[in-house]
């Protein structure tokens, strides 16, 4: 679940922490990518990598016509509207009941296989498929670096401190906000279909604002324009409600107690170090 | 059978509801440019108060409604105090203060999941039935025409409110300029944690309405807001008349929009209404 989650808190970090655009809808390509996986795998019989690459550009796509939306927003505007998808997201993956059966869910995604130079690796074994993941992780990691500190990057990071000053230097700040959110969304879907394949499993509820929130936290706590911060906050966030386990909190409510920290959390860092922990920009 | 003049009896109870919300957010973010995320659980925290002193102590139902008020608008107040305040005074971004009042939104809401759990409660007692009323083919229940007579009187009072006294001269004077109101002697927060107050117990008005009408649950509070926000921006940001505009133009095209679009759909019209009125019109239907 770690690398998971660091793999979308990183690609929102492109987003929110390099371009300064809160964004609060990657549980919505999130689980555009698992939808989109698990029904590519399990009607049309195709293997679980072109499965992810499909979800992915699809993400894309639909992150492209988002894009568009936003791109006439700004603040808090921008933040409301992100909201909105993320509920009409929701609303899809529960309502279009012929394509993603509703509120029972897609059921029995298959594991990735490897079949390839006479190697035969299959991932039914949680051990390897985590590998797999971790794999993913790191090229996501990189990919996100190399484009954090290329000039493309430099030019984000010029859009989120002064939008205006950029353009007069001749850079289109529309295009590259468009760019950057497509980029982001294509990565939150192979998020989505790690999950998707993992668990085997897709529903709804999964991909709620609270999810979203819960990836903004992450990359807020870590550090806002900080891949490594990405990584710590997804680490310290998915850790948190097996140490609260642990602490003898009951179980009922343990859901909730940790929503509960979360938000806390998330109201200390803003009055107390708005920067995160290793953060380079703050809001 | 015709529905059209039920889809318009609908229509002005939700926008009604909706009202609430859209009227008492267009107060605090007019005043302060402040983009509050849990004000709508705010508002439902103050319905489930009014619900545990009907239901669960079986009070009177005016004495727990206003106490459901009373709750909602000292919490509202409670968080200025002791989190947006302090942001404030830092001269914290609009950004950081929408984050934080995010955080707000997910702690409170799951507290209320803890407390009422996620299931759906409603106020109305089941036992004693509604009176109905029936308006050109129309039914509408007592509760509803309460809420519909609640919603005119909340909005003439504001309006009064804000035109005539000192304090609604100095809420125009704050949301104008913040620093020039201080400098001529105004003190900013202790009008801004009174708007808080206020605004957050006209919002638990629309809560606790809801719970009559159709149950209360606690993710609910987000979708409210939402309506809530969507019909201030349509009506128009900082107006009291635009947001009641806003909230029945918006309840309106969701409900006749089922004509067209089946009704699971009614969320995602409502928003795509709010995106055209932000690309055509980002100021409203009133321009202040």
């Amino acid at each position: 679940m770690f690398s998971i989650y660091a793999i979308l808190g990183v690609s929102l970090n492109l987003v929110v922490g390099y371009t300064g655009l809160v964004s609060v809808t990657q549980a919505a390509f999130y689980g555009i990518g698992a939808y989109a996986t698990a029904l590519i795998a399990k009607t049309a019989g195709f293997g679980f990598f072109s499965s992810m690459l499909i979800g992915a550009i699809v993400a894309g796509l639909i992150g492209l016509l988002i894009g568009l939306v936003l791109s006439k927003f700004r603040d808090d505007y921008y933040v409301i509207v992100t909201v909105g998808f993320n509920i009409i997201a929701y609303g899809i993956f529960m309502n279009w009941h012929s394509l993603t059966r509703g509120p029972l869910g897609i059921v029995a995604v298959p594991r990735p296989k490897i079949d390839l130079f006479g190697l035969h690796l299959d991932f039914n074994n949680n051990l390897l498929f985590l590998a797999l993941v971790l794999v993913f992780l790191a090229l996501i990691y990189f990919l996100a670096r190399f484009i954090a500190k290329s000039s493309f990057g430099r030019v984000l990071k010029a859009i989120r401190e002064d939008e205006k000053a950029i353009q007069v230097f001749g850079y289109n700040a529309f295009y590259f906000k468009l760019a950057i959110f497509v980029i982001s969304a294509g990565m939150a879907a192979v998020a989505g279909s790690f999950f998707a394949s993992y668990l085997r499993f897709t529903s709804p509820n999964t991909f709620v604002l609270m999810e979203s929130i819960l990836i903004l936290s992450m990359i807020i706590l870590g550090g806002l324009a900080n891949l490594k911060g990405s990584l710590l906050g997804a680490f310290i966030l998915v850790l948190l409600p097996e140490l609260m386990r642990f602490v003898g909190f009951p179980n009922e409510i343990a859901a909730e107690m940790r929503q509960i920290v979360y938000g806390v959390i998330l109201v200390l860092l803003m009055i107390f170090r708005p920067s995160g922990i290793m953060g380079e920009y703050k809001l | 059978m015709n529905i059209v003049p039920q889809l318009i009896l609908n229509s002005i109870i939700a926008g009604s509801i909706i009202a609430f919300l859209a009227v008492s957010f267009n107060l605090i973010y007019g005043a302060t440019r402040f983009f509050n995320m849990a004000h709508g659980t705010v508002a439902i925290f103050g319905g489930y108060i009014a619900f545990f002193f009907f239901k669960t102590l079986g009070w009177n139902m005016y004495l727990s409604a206003i106490l459901g008020i009373l709750a909602a608008g000292l919490l509202g107040y409670i968080f200025d105090r002791i989190i947006y305040l302090p942001l404030r005074k830092r001269k914290a971004s609009g950004m950081i203060m929408l984050v934080a009042s995010i955080g707000v939104f997910t702690a409170l809401q799951s507290l209320i999941q803890i407390f009422f759990t996620s299931e759906f409660q409603t106020l109305s007692d089941i036992s004693v039935h509604d009176r109905l009323y029936t308006i050109f083919g129309a039914t509408i229940t007592q509760t509803q025409i309460y809420i519909l007579i609640m919603a005119f009187i909340v909005a003439i009072c504001l309006i009064i409110f804000l035109k005539y006294t000192i304090f609604g001269k100095a809420v125009k004077a704050i949301s104008d300029d913040e620093e020039v109101a201080k400098i001529v002697g105004i003190n900013t927060n202790k009008i801004i944690g009174l708007l808080f107050f206020i605004g957050s117990g006209i919002a638990a008005i629309g809560g606790i309405a809801v719970g009559f009408d159709t149950g209360l649950n606690p993710t609910m509070g987000m979708k409210l807001l939402l309506h809530g926000i969507s019909a201030a921006i349509i009506g128009g940001v900082g107006s009291v008349y635009g947001a009641f505009i806003g909230a029945f133009v918006l309840t309106f095209v969701a409900n006749f929009s089922i004509f067209w679009i089946p009704g699971e759909w009614q969320e995602a019209v409502a928003f795509v209404l709010l995106i055209i009125f932000l690309i055509f019109r980002p100021r409203g239907i009133i321009k202040r």
